[in-house]
C-alpha cells in the first residue's frame, strides 16, 4: 500500500480526520504563542542550525571526545554500525546482569531498530512507561507521532485499551482517571524494573552527558530505581558543549508542545554508586545520509514533532498512513534513505506548502527535500510508468509551442462539447470526486490577444 | 573491523566541509522574580514567598497537613533517605522538601542537582515535591542558567512543575509519574 | 520598460479573463506588456512529479522566449517561484540568469517594481484572500504565521485599499489549500478534504468573494465551491483589480453575483 491509499481509508472518517486535524492545530498554535514571545527565536532557530551544522562537519572528532568523556565518567560505551546490532548490543547488556525485564522511556531509535519484538522473543519483558508509548503498546500498534504518539486514538478508544489490560471499568474515558490507573500500574512497573532504556535529547562532547527531555518523569524514575540504565542514541544526538543546551532547550519544548520547557531536563553523566550505564551510539543508515550533501542536514532534527502538527497533509491522513518509523515530512525525508523503493510514495506525499521548513527548529529545508527526493525517485526509475511516460509527452509538448497550442485547444474543446459525465467520471479522473473542472472559455488568451492587441 | 572503527571511517569519509562553531549564545531577558512566578503558575507549580523569619517546617506542615511521610535535609523529616534508601521507602514517600540551586524566570524551570537529592529517585518518586529557591538565584534563560550551573555534574535535573502529560486527547493531566504538585518556596 | 506577459498554460486554456485582466490592469497602471506568442509552460508540474530532467528544454524554452525582456510578469507566484528556485539545474548562461532574476509575480511587480502600494477604485464585497504558499513562504509576499502573528503582505495591502472592500479574517490565516500540482491527483483524497476545509473557513467567516494571486490554487477551490453550489464567488485578484479600475460608469455590482448556484452542477 502507498501513501495516498492509507490516506484515502485515514479521510474515509471525515469526522475523526475534522477531530485529528483540529488537534495537531491546536498544538501547532501553542507553538506559535510560544514562539511569538521570544523576541530572539528566529535567532535561535539559526544557532541552532548552525551548531548542528558544525557538529556534522566534524562529527567524527566529537563523536571520540564524547566517548572519552564518557568513558573517564564510569560510562560503558557501544557502538552500532545498524539495528540488528543494537538490538543484539542490548541483550547482551542484559543478560550480562541476568536481567529478565525492562522499562522505557520514549525512545524512536529503540522503535527505529524495532528492539522492542527482539528483546520479547528473547523473553524479556518489555513495558513502555511513556504513557502514550504504552497505551500504544498495549494495542499492538506503532506510534502514530514523534512526541505524542497515541494521537490517532480517541479518549474512548484509550478508555477500551485500559478496560481490556488495565481493568479499569468498561465506559471509563476520563482522561484524568485514565491517566491515573496508568501511574499506579506503571509505578509497579517502575519498582522491579531490573534495567531501564532511554532515549537521549542530546549528547554533550565535552562532558560524556546525555540529556533527555520529558514531561512525565518517566526517564527518571525508570533509571533511577532500576540497577542498569542503558541510553540508545543515533550519532547525530551530538552537540559540543553544555553552552548549546542553553540554544536547544529553549527551542525543543516550545516547538513541540508551546510549553517553555519540559517538565524535566535530565543530564545523566555518571551512573550512581554501584550501578550501571551504558550507552549504545547507533549508524543505522545515518552515516550514509551524513554523505548525501542534498539531504544531510536531516540529521540536524530534534524530533520536536513541529513538522507534523504545521503539515496540513499529516494532519489529515494520520501518522500511520506514512508506515515509517518518523511519520510526516521529516519522515518522509529520511525514509527514502532507509528504503527508497518501499518509502517511494512518501516525498509526494505533499503541496510542498513549506511550512515544515518555516517551523522545523533547526532549520532544516524540509519541502526542498522532497522535492530533491522526487527527482532521485523519478531517476531510479521507482515513479509509477503511467505518470512518467504522462510526464515525458508532456515535457515534448511544452518544449514545442505549436503542439501545445493545439493540445491545449483540443483539452479546452474537449471540455467544451464533451457531456459532463463524461468529462467528470471519476473513474478517469480522480480531480472530479470532489471538484468540477473549470469551465472551458470559447478562446485562449492567446486568442484574444492575437485579435486585440496586435 | 569492529563497528567503532568502521563508523567513524565512513563519518570522516561523508562528513561536509567544516563550518564554524558559532559563539556560546546569550540573550538578555528578565531574571525577575515575577517572570519566574508567571511561567511556574502557568506549567502548573505554584510558587510562595516566605518571609525571611518564618520556620520552614511550619510553611511545610501547613501546605500538606495530611502528608505523614516527609523526606528532607532542610527540615527535620520522618522519614530519613540517603543512596542506599530501598525502593519501598522512597515509594512511600509524600512529600519530599529539597533545595533547589537556581530558577530560570523564563520558564520557571528549577535545577536540582543529584547532591541536593538525597537519593536520584526522589524528587520524582514522591508524591508531591517542595524546592526551596534563593530569590537571589533566579537567572533569565537557559543560556544564564546553564552558564551557572557549568557542567552538569553526575546527574542533575532542571524540574518545571509538576509532572504532566497530554497523551490522552492532548487532554492536559497532572501528575502522570513524577510529583503530583511542585511548589517553590522562595525565600 | 520591455515587460513580457507569462500567462501560465492552464490560464491561458481555461482562465483566460485572467490573463486580459493582467494585460489590462497593467495597461492601465502605464505598463505595456508584450505576450511573446512561442511561449508554453514553466516546467514546474514535470518537476514537481520528479522529471526536472525531462523538464530542462522547457526551462530553455522559458528563457528562449523571455530574456530579451526587462521584467517578465505572470500572474501566478507558483510559476515565478518555480523560474527563480528551480532553474538552477539548467548551465547558468548570462540568459538564464537574467530570466530568474527579472521574473516577478505580478502584484510583487506592482508593489516592488512599479511601487505602486494603494489602488484607487471600489469593490464593495467581503473578499477571502486565499495566500499561495508559493507566493507566500516561497517568495515573501506576505508574512508567515510560523514566523509572526502579524497578517500582513503585498496582496492583501492593496486589496484593502480599495473603496468598500472587507478582508475577511479567516481562523487559519495561510493553511495550504492542497492543490500541490500533480497532488491534486495522486492523493486526490488528502487533497480535495484540504481545499474542502479551506473553503469552510472562508464560508464560515463571510468571505463573498474568494481571491488569490495563483489561479491554480483558485482553481481547485472554485471546483470545490461549484461541486457544492455555494454562494461564493471565485475570482483572481487581478480580475479584482481590473474591475474596480474600471472608468467611472461601470457598474461593479453587476460583476459579483451573490451566488454562483446556477452554475452548472
Ligand atoms: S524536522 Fe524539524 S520540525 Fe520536524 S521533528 Fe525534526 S526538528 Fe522538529
Amino acid at each position: 500500500m502507498s501513501h495516498p491509499q492509507r490516506a484515502a481509508a485515514f479521510t474515509s472518517d471525515a469526522e475523526r480526520t475534522t477531530w485529528h486535524d483540529e488537534t495537531l492545530w491546536f498544538v501547532r498554535q501553542k507553538r506559535d504563542k510560544a514562539v511569538y514571545a521570544i523576541p530572539e527565536f528566529q535567532e535561535l532557530r539559526q544557532l541552532a542550525s548552525d551548531i548542528k551544522e558544525h557538529t556534522l562537519s566534524r562529527l567524527d572528532e566529537y563523536l571520540e571526545q564524547f566517548e572519552q568523556n564518557a568513558r573517564a565518567n564510569g560510562v560503558q560505551v557501544h557502538w552500532a554500525a545498524d539495528a540488528e546490532e543494537h538490538n543484539r548490543i542490548v541483550l547482551d547488556i542484559m543478560r550480562g546482569v541476568g536481567a529478565t525485564s525492562l522499562v522505557k522511556s520514549k525512545s524512536m531509535l529503540t522503535e527505529e531498530c524495532h528492539l522492542n519484538p527482539y528483546l520479547i522473543k528473547n523473553g524479556i519483558a518489555v513495558v513502555d512507561t511513556d504513557l502514550g508509548e504504552r497505551i500504544v503498546q498495549l494495542r499492538e500498534e506503532a506510534p502514530s507521532h514523534l512526541v505524542l504518539p497515541a494521537i490517532h486514538l480517541k479518549k474512548e478508544d484509550v478508555g477500551e485499551t485500559f478496560h481490556v489490560h488495565l481493568g479499569t471499568p468498561k465506559g471509563e474515558k476520563d482522561p484524568q482517571n485514565l491517566t491515573e490507573a496508568a501511574r499506579r500500574h506503571l509505578r509497579e512497573k517502575f519498582l522491579i524494573g531490573q534495567v531501564a532504556i532511554t532515549g537521549v535529547n542530546f549528547a554533550i562532547a565535552e562532558t560524556g552527558a546525555v540529556v533527555v527531555c520529558t514531561n512525565e518523569g518517566n526517564a527518571d524514575l525508570g533509571v533511577n530505581l532500576a540497577q542498569v540504565h542503558i541510553a540508545c542514541m543515533g550519532m547525530e544526538k551530538l552537540i559540543p558543549r553544555t553552552a548549546d543546551l542553553g540554544v536547544f532547550t529553549r527551542l525543543l519544548a516550545r516547538s513541540a508542545t508551546g510549553q517553555p520547557v519540559t517538565t524535566y531536563t535530565s543530564h545523566f553523566a555518571k551512573p550512581a554508586e554501584g550501578r550501571q550505564m551504558h550507552i549504545v551510539i547507533v549508524d543505522n543508515g545515518r552515516t550514509r545520509q551524513l554523505g548525501r550533501p542534498d539531504f544531510r542536514n536531516s540529521l540536524k532534527c530534534i524530533r520536536c514533532g513541529a513538522c507534523m502538527n504545521t503539515c496540513p497533509v499529516y494532519r489529515r491522513s494520520g501518522g500511520h498512513s506514512y508506515d515509517f518509523t518518523v511519520p510526516g515530512p521529516i519522515g518522509a525525508i529520511l525514509s527514502p534513505n532507509i528504503d527508497m523503493r518501499q518509502h517511494s510514495s512518501l516525498p509526494f506525499a505533499s503541496t510542498l506548502c513549506g511550512s515544515c521548513t518555516d517551523v522545523c527548529p533547526v532549520k532544516i529545508d524540509i519541502h526542498a527535500q522532497l522535492y530533491k527526493w522526487r527527482q532521485i525517485i523519478a531517476q531510479e526509475g521507482e515513479l509509477p510508468v503511467s505518470k512518467k511516460l504522462g510526464m515525458k509527452l508532456l515535457s515534448s509538448v511544452l518544449a514545442r509551442p505549436a503542439i501545445y497550442r493545439f493540445g491545449g485547444k483540443i483539452a479546452r474543446e474537449g471540455l467544451r462539447f464533451l457531456p459532463h459525465a463524461l468529462t467528470h467520471a471519476t473513474a478517469f479522473n480522480p480531480w472530479a470526486k470532489a471538484r468540477e473542472l473549470p469551465e472551458a472559455p470559447k478562446q485562449s488568451f492567446r486568442d484574444w490577444y492575437q485579435q486585440t492587441v496586435k | 573491523m569492529p563497528s567503532r572503527e568502521s563508523i567513524l571511517a565512513a563519518v570522516r569519509a561523508n562528513r561536509p566541509a567544516a563550518t564554524p562553531l558559532p559563539p556560546v549564545a546569550d540573550f538578555a531577558g528578565e531574571a525577575t522574580v515575577e517572570q519566574f512566578t508567571h511561567w511556574l503558575h502557568f506549567i502548573g507549580g505554584q510558587v510562595i514567598r516566605l518571609a525571611p523569619a518564618q520556620p520552614l517546617d511550619q510553611v511545610v506542615r501547613q501546605l500538606y497537613p495530611d502528608a505523614t511521610r516527609i523526606a528532607s535535609d532542610l527540615i527535620p523529616a520522618t522519614v530519613p533517605v540517603d543512596q542506599q534508601t530501598p525502593t519501598e521507602v522512597l515509594e512511600a514517600v509524600d512529600v519530599a522538601v529539597l533545595r533547589g540551586e537556581l530558577g530560570v524566570a523564563e520558564n520557571g524551570a528549577v535545577w536540582v542537582p543529584e547532591v541536593n537529592m538525597l537519593h536520584r529517585a526522589l524528587p520524582m518518586i514522591s508524591q508531591h515535591l517542595a524546592l526551596v529557591l534563593d530569590h537571589r538565584s533566579i537567572v533569565a534563560t537557559m543560556h544564564q542558567a546553564y552558564a551557572a550551573v557549568q557542567h552538569t555534574g553526575n546527574y542533575g535535573v532542571f524540574i518545571a512543575g509538576p509532572s504532566k502529560t497530554a497523551d490522552i486527547e492532548q487532554s492536559l493531566v497532572i501528575g502522570a509519574h513524577g510529583a503530583r504538585s511542585l511548589v517553590v518556596l522562595l525565600r | 520598460m520591455k515587460v513580457g506577459l507569462f500567462i501560465p498554460c492552464y490560464v491561458d486554456q481555461f482562465y483566460p479573463q485572467v490573463g486580459i485582466a493582467t494585460y489590462q490592469l497593467l495597461e492601465k497602471l502605464g505598463v505595456r506588456a508584450d505576450f511573446p506568442v512561442k511561449q508554453t509552460c514553466c516546467g514546474q508540474p514535470m518537476a514537481n512529479t520528479g522529471c526536472e530532467q525531462d523538464a530542462k528544454p522547457v526551462y530553455r524554452h522559458f528563457v528562449d522566449t523571455f530574456q530579451g525582456y526587462d521584467y517578465v510578469v505572470a500572474p501566478s507566484g507558483s510559476c515565478v517561484y518555480h523560474v527563480r528556485k528551480h532553474y538552477d539545474v539548467v548551465e547558468q548562461t548570462g540568459a538564464v540568469q537574467h530570466v530568474r532574476q527579472a521574473t516577478y509575480d505580478l502584484f510583487d511587480f506592482i508593489t516592488s517594481v512599479l511601487g505602486v502600494t494603494e489602488l484607487p477604485g471600489r469593490f464593495p464585497h467581503q473578499v477571502g484572500l486565499h495566500l499561495s504558499c508559493h507566493g507566500q513562504r516561497g517568495l515573501h509576499q506576505a508574512n508567515e504565521s510560523e514566523m509572526t502573528p502579524v497578517r500582513d503582505g503585498q496582496l492583501s495591502r492593496l486589496l484593502r485599499s480599495l473603496d468598500g472592500l472587507t478582508l475577511t479574517e479567516l481562523s487559519r490565516n495561510d493553511e495550504c489549500c492542497g492543490f500541490g500540482g500533480t497532488f491534486c491527483i495522486t492523493e486526490e483524497a488528502v487533497s480535495a478534504r484540504m481545499g474542502q476545509d479551506r473553503v469552510q473557513d472562508h464560508l464560515q467567516h463571510g468571505t463573498q468573494v474568494l481571491t488569490g494571486g495563483d489561479m491554480s490554487c483558485l482553481m481547485h477551490l472554485q471546483g470545490i465551491v461549484r461541486r457544492r453550489q455555494l454562494p461564493m464567488r471565485v475570482l483572481h485578484a487581478v480580475e479584482i483589480f481590473n474591475v474596480a479600475l474600471q472608468p467611472s460608469g461601470t457598474s461593479v455590482s453587476t460583476f459579483v453575483p451573490q451566488s454562483t448556484t446556477a452554475e452548472r452542477v
